[in-house]
């Protein structure tokens, strides 16, 4: 679709679909409201959190946590990623113990995570850490060995150094795969905020939702997941936006 | 100026599926300088690993390679190499990827130096286009400038021409000549087309396949310019087509004409 006003608007359709089904389903009753609350409901919660300023609080205070933990492992894993893509040595030395584990549970890991971090921030940001840093590495190990070697040929027969290497072949050619990453782990990060706000915590989206849960206020738990969902929209097309910057000659096609 | 290219006994085979697969056998081959010397051969008969070795991206196992004197090591700028596939980085601009062999070079020559070799390949103008923008004929351009960027005194050229149409084939066969005629180097290039072998060659080297060995050296004694249409031409081209239809069961029809 050429068009961007339209395009947009045609990615609404499914979304306005979705919320008149919510609404005349509950206006007409087909659904308790136990287990449905109607969109009015939501709504006033919604427009009563934001006027207080609370869900505003709530979603910067997880987002900051996002923020440390995500840049953190979009540090490490981009460049260890790179390093196990690049080098033979260096992906089986590290491969076994991080393919196990990766198949630790990110939950699994809170326990001990407090007994490390305490019950304070750094619990927390290293329970993001730990859930985006994994697809993060992956994508860029993958991206970094997709390389085409006839254009790794070239760069010997210019002998590149280890690092102009990395730069002006490896990096550019793994860009694409390391954004599918940056963009996955973003999802999962929103994911393990609401896990690692279980952690003694009195503030955040996370927390939020736990703590209306436990008081059955449904219109605040749907109202958390709706500003989990904008911002997780509004921060993967920040990554979309990035990724194209950064790829320029992918737009030329 | 370089010197001359000196092969002796090059032996080299390859592990496919845990069996030794002997792809290149007793090659013994001197290139004179400056000189355009042209390898036909059938596919798989080990044409682009000889180049490959000389161009220092693969190691012999056994045999000397010898140029200007010096034992070949590994890849080094008194050789370039032009492949089938143009090999331009997809993310860079024509004029960096030109500019990629000249870290050696100041920093504010490199734009320059590319520049001169872009339109020396009729490519002005496209400094700062992709290489997606590109057609494939002048992709090839492309790489043809990049190789030359470095000037070496060798250039390796595994069929360049291999993936473009008949007439932009014959643009670029001519182009090349032109090339050579302004930079003197001495020139390797493996082609499947014989056509092309008998209208670029000083002298053109027959290779047999399995393992890949040199079965005739044919010189080209043919005038600088020459005439596809001419009979001398086509006596030489059926020269070469002989060689490989002359034992009926070893050979097939690999070849265009
Ligand atoms: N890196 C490699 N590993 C294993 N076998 C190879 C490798 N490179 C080439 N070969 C094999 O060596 C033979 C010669 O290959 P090549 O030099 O590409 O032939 P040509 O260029 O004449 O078509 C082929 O049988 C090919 O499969
Ligand atoms: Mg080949």
């Amino acid at each position: 679709m050429k068009n961007k006003p339209l395009s947009i608007l045609f990615s609404l359709i499914l979304p306005a679909l979705i919320f008149s089904a919510w609404h005349f389903a509950t206006v007409a009753e087909l659904v308790p409201t136990l287990l449905l609350p109607r969109l009015d409901a939501v709504g006033r919660t919604l427009f009563e959190q934001v006027s207080k300023g609370s869900i505003i609080k709530d979603v910067s205070i997880s987002l900051s946590r996002i923020i440390k933990g995500y840049a953190l492992a979009v540090a490490i894993g981009v460049s260890l990623g790179a390093v196990m893509g690049m080098s033979r040595i260096a992906e089986k030395f590290f491969s076994l113990t991080f393919t196990s584990i990766r198949q630790i549970p990110m939950m699994a890991w809170v326990p001990l995570l407090v007994i490390w971090f305490g019950i304070g921030e750094k619990s927390k940001v290293a329970v993001i850490f730990l859930a985006s840093y994994f697809p993060i590495l992956m994508n860029t190990i993958s991206g970094i060995r997709r390389t085409d070697n006839g254009l790794l040929e070239v760069g010997r027969m210019y002998q590149l150094s280890r690092w102009e290497m990395f730069r002006t072949i490896y990096l550019p050619s793994a860009l694409p795969s390391v954004f599918v990453g940056l963009k996955l782990a973003l999802g999962i990060s929103w994911m393990a905020v609401v896990g690692a706000e279980m952690i003694a915590a009195s503030s955040g989206i996370g927390f939020r939702i736990n703590d209306a849960r436990a008081l059955m206020q449904f219109p605040v738990v749907f109202c958390g997941m709706l500003a989990i969902a904008v911002v997780g929209v509004l921060m993967d097309a920040i990554i979309t936006a990035a990724s194209k910057l950064a790829t320029p000659w992918e737009r030329v096609r | 100026m370089g010197g001359e290219l000196e092969i002796k006994g090059l032996y080299k085979s390859f592990m496919v599926n845990s069996q030794k697969l002997s792809v290149l056998e007793g090659i013994d081959l001197t290139v004179g300088d400056g000189e355009f010397v042209v390898i036909v051969g059938r596919s798989g008969c080990g044409k682009s690993t000889l180049l490959k070795i000389i161009a220092g991206l693969e190691m012999p196992e056994s045999g000397t390679l010898r140029l200007a004197g010096k034992p070949i090591s590994g890849p080094g700028f008194d050789r370039g190499m032009i492949f089938q596939e143009h090999r331009l980085m997809p993310w860079l601009t024509i004029e960096r990827n030109v500019a990629l062999g000249l870290g050696r070079v100041k920093k504010k020559d490199r734009a320059r130096i590319a520049r001169k070799y872009l339109s020396m390949v009729q490519l002005e103008g496209f400094e700062n286009a992709y290489p997606s923008q590109l057609s494939g004929g002048m992709s090839q351009r492309a790489a043809i400038a990049r190789a030359l960027a470095t000037e070496p005194d060798t250039l390796l050229l595994d069929e360049p021409f291999g993936a473009l149409d008949a007439l932009t084939k014959i643009e670029m066969q001519d182009e090349l000549l032109r090339i050579r005629a302004n930079q003197k180097s001495m020139m390797l290039m493996v082609t499947h087309d014989v056509d092309e072998a008998v209208f670029l060659a000083d002298r053109i080297v027959v290779m047999s396949s399995r393992p890949g060995r040199v079965r005739a050296i044919v010189n080209i004694e043919l005038p600088e310019v020459r005439d596809r249409g001419s009979a001398d031409f086509a006596w030489y081209k059926k020269k070469i087509f002989d060689y490989f239809f002359e034992h009926g069961s070893e050979e097939s029809t690999d070849f265009t004409i």
